[in-house]
């Protein structure tokens, strides 16, 4: 497969993911505005703008404020940054754009279906703003936005071929979720640690948020342990928003673009690390410390980076000496 | 909807006060013009009869509500095109009209014989003007007109190419006037349109299914096969299985649709400039699995950038060292750098010469009477006669830079006579052409409109062209520019079978 074909596939993948863990992170939050105090909902910013990176074009409330409409307004202000703001690269729109900018490249291998749906959730995100979606039901925006993500995934597991493209993508997909997701545990660890007294809403928000609230109640019953979720959310490999999940996809995809070919083991091996990490380490770390948890996490989204660097190297940008 | 005219005849009776409009209620033929549809009379033509019958009995909203929702898919679908310098136009759809163009067989003919022998005839014209030059050693065309062509490359010079084929595809637009067939420019370079041609076909298929059906229209859709089969007629010598790729210049180019939807036509990859790397004399592309090596390059980059080491060394669109390989006959370039000596508009007027001169045969497609500025006597008539003219510069393309003397205003042909004065060999000039017209849908039912057709021939070891054009359509009234990049849309083409 052409390199720029694969590179383009590949950042598909991430953008979409991001397009998509940001509508997540979005209307989880704003469901909380329903009938939250304030002081939790600000909690809530700060986590959600700490797990992206980012600092609020207006900074925070200040501490103890509690003043509703104010509150109102910043969300609206939030929202719309993290949303539609031009000058936010990871905004969902900059997300959707950047992700058929990609599709448009490589628009020959792609069914026409999934270059339709793709372009169809880009056109319908291009031409409203925060005025509009905040006056009808923003719920319903982040809500149609991430479903047509997943059509989009959907078309791609029924049409695809399964050659090194279908891995190139998915191998994006799931890079971007393994560095989200140790983003977001952090982050949300960073806002709400394991010892204070924290309401359990916002553990449950987390859950949700990684669409592991169902499986948990399954396999936990209502327990409040916020070891235990952090387990669920890093270690378990059968959840599908885990850390661990998402690691075994980038090295399944990994060890299928690379079979047969000497030269390209180093991401393999990246990633085999990191997978290898959670499976004999996280188990043995102490619940309550979340100095070295955190650590580990951030290990975790630090050896995503150096993982992309590695997949670049090898697959799209090599020098002909180092050619595969 | 299924767009069938079938049971629809109620609406056609014109019984009741509520009944619907015909389509051809208002339509007026104009006896200066040549009517696709209907003869001068009013009657439509004996191949035009039932086409005719059938869409005078839907309603202008009804075929308007298709044509609607057509350009919308078409949107959707990203079939899209740029016009230059026309802010946010990046993405424009080509507007389709619903109505189809018929060419019966006997016209086809003419014109597919036509195409034939000008293409042979132009790729003869190119081996020789970078070989032995013999047209110009007889004097049969002007030496300096040759060399002076700003398309002619030296660096083509005394270059064997596969099968002497410089041209491997082109799309030549041809009008009908009230003297017959003519055409109007040979594209020899990286002629555009064939993508909306099978789109307009595709569109239409669909929704006037059965009408389709009852006419026996020639197919189209094996063009992209075509296209390979031809492409890889053309490899190095000794290349049995030939790695082909088409070489875009990337999404910004207007044409950027049809590059893709080539590529996946006939399966091959759509490379950027960046994407292949000249290594020991031979072309490689970047895979994810190494470099592999390209035998057949189809580019729609211009001559000028796609190698910076040969042509424009600003390019960013080429590959550095790629002309150096195909001088070494390592992989082949289509069409050959060098093309657009051929269709210059002043190496124009000389094309019927061509064919009298390699085939001894008599042009089957007049030309259009062209007027060269660079010679005093043409030149003088030329600004004499500028209200009636319509005057190209001989480098554009697309449209660009020409003057429609009788639309201009006196200060514009001013203006345009002294830039003429200034470079006369850089304008030529041709009368104002009696464009045939077809019915076209309008705001209130049928109207003529003024069409020209783009057919695309393709050459291998063979010649080979599908039945069929992007025709091409004016859609303002009584313009003349049919032009997809001056705003002009698309029909299209119903070649019948018999």
């Amino acid at each position: 497969m052409l390199s720029r074909n694969a590179e383009g596939l590949y950042w598909i993948g991430r953008y979409l993911e991001r397009a998509r863990h940001g509508c997540r992170l979005l209307s989880d939050q704003l469901a909380t505005m329903e009938d939250r105090p304030v002081e939790e909902i600000d909690q809530g910013w700060r986590r959600l703008y700490r797990a992206v990176h980012r600092t609020p074009l207006g900074g925070f409330l200040a501490s103890g404020e509690e003043d509703e409409d104010f509150m109102l307004a910043d969300a609206y202000t939030m929202a719309d940054d993290l949303t539609f703001e031009p000058d936010n690269p990871d905004s969902i729109r900059n997300c959707l754009a950047a992700a058929r900018e990609n599709a448009r490249q490589v628009r020959n291998i792609l069914g026409v279906r999934m270059w339709s749906c793709l372009n169809l959730a880009y056109l319908d995100v291009r031409d409203v703003g925060i005025e509009t979606i905040w006056n009808d039901q923003p719920d319903a925006f982040y809500g149609r936005t991430e479903d047509a993500i997943r059509t989009f995934s959907g078309i791609a597991v029924s049409s695809m071929y399964r050659d090194d493209g279908w891995h190139f993508l998915w191998l994006g997909w799931f890079v971007e979720r393994t560095q989200l997701l140790a983003g977001l545990v952090d982050a949300h660890l960073a806002q709400y640690p394991t010892a204070a007294q924290h309401s359990e809403s916002d553990w449950r928000a987390l859950l949700r948020i990684c669409e592991a609230h169902v499986a948990y109640r399954h396999l936990h019953s209502h327990s409040h342990r916020p070891g235990r979720m952090l387990d669920f959310l890093v270690a378990d490999p059968l959840l599908a928003h885990s850390v661990r999940h998402a690691l075994a996809r980038v090295t399944e995809a990994l060890d299928a673009i690379s079979s047969g070919r000497s030269l390209a083991v180093e991401a393999g091996r990246r990633a085999g690390r990191m997978a290898a990490a959670i499976d004999h380490d996280w188990p043995n770390r102490d619940p309550a410390d979340d100095a070295a948890t955190r650590a580990a996490l951030q290990g975790v989204r630090n050896s995503c980076l150096l993982l992309h660097e590695d997949i670049a190297a090898t697959y799209f940008r090599y020098e002909i000496a180092d050619a595969p | 909807m299924n767009g069938e005219p079938v049971g629809r005849q109620s609406v056609a009776d014109g019984s009741g006060p509520s009944a619907a409009k015909r389509l051809f209620a208002d339509y007026e033929t104009r006896p200066a013009y040549y009517d696709e549809m209907f003869a001068a009379t009013g009657v439509p033509r004996a191949h035009c009869l039932e086409l005719c019958e059938a869409l005078d009995g839907m309603q202008p909203d009804e075929i308007a509500a298709m044509q609607a929702l057509a350009e919308r898919s078409f949107l959707h679908q990203g079939i899209t095109f740029a016009v230059y310098g026309e802010e946010g136009a990046q993405e424009r759809i080509i507007p389709i009209d619903f109505l189809p163009r018929l060419l019966n067989a006997a016209d086809w003919d003419v014109v597919e014989r036509g195409l034939r022998q000008r293409l042979k005839a132009l790729n003869l014209f190119l081996a020789d003007v970078y070989g032995p030059g013999r047209i110009v050693a007889d004097g049969v065309i002007p030496v300096d007109l040759v060399r002076g062509c700003p398309q002619y490359r030296v660096a083509m010079r005394g270059l064997e190419v596969p099968h002497g084929v410089h041209v491997a595809l082109c799309g030549t637009d041809i009008v009908r006037t009230n003297d017959g067939f003519m055409v109007l420019e040979d594209n020899l370079r990286v002629p555009s349109g064939v993508s909306y041609m099978l789109a307009n076909r595709r569109a239409l298929k669909t929704s006037l299914r059965n009408l389709f059906r009852r006419h026996h229209v020639r197919g189209i859709e094996h063009y992209g096969q075509l296209l390979r089969q031809t492409l890889a007629e053309l490899a190095p010598p000794g290349v049995s299985d030939p790695c082909i790729v088409l070489l875009t210049p990337g999404v910004y180019n207007s044409a950027f649709y049809e590059h893709m939807f080539l590529a996946r036509e006939m399966g091959v990859e759509l490379v950027h400039g960046s994407d292949l790397l000249v290594h020991n004399g031979c072309v490689y592309m970047r895979t994810t699995a190494g470099l592999r090596r390209v035998d057949v390059i189809y580019r729609r980059v211009d001559d000028d950038f796609i190698d910076p080491l040969a042509f424009r060394a600003e390019s960013q669109l080429g590959t550095p060292g790629l002309f150096y390989a195909y001088r070494l006959g390592n992989v082949t370039i289509a069409n050959a750098p060098g093309t657009g000596v051929a269709d210059d508009k002043a190496v124009y007027a000389y094309v019927p010469d061509m064919i009298r001169y390699y085939l001894s045969e008599e042009p089957v497609l007049a030309n259009v009477e062209t007027h060269l500025c660079r010679d005093p006597e043409e030149l003088a008539f030329t600004l004499d006669n500028l209200e009636t003219l319509i005057v190209k510069m001989v480098g554009e393309s697309g449209g660009y830079g020409m003057l429609v003397g009788p639309h201009a205003t006196p200060a514009e042909r001013a203006a345009y006579a002294e830039q003429i004065r200034k470079d006369p060999a850089n304008y030529i000039s041709q009368p104002v052409l009696d464009l045939s017209v077809s019915p076209c849908l309008a705001a209130h039912g049928a109207a003529p409109r003024h069409v020209d057709l783009r057919p695309f021939v393709l050459h291998g070891s063979e010649t080979r062209l599908v039945p069929g054009a992007f025709c091409r359509v004016a859609l303002v009234e009584g313009s003349l520019v049919v032009n997809s990049s001056q705003g002009g849309g698309g029909k299209d083409l119903w070649v019948l079978s018999s």
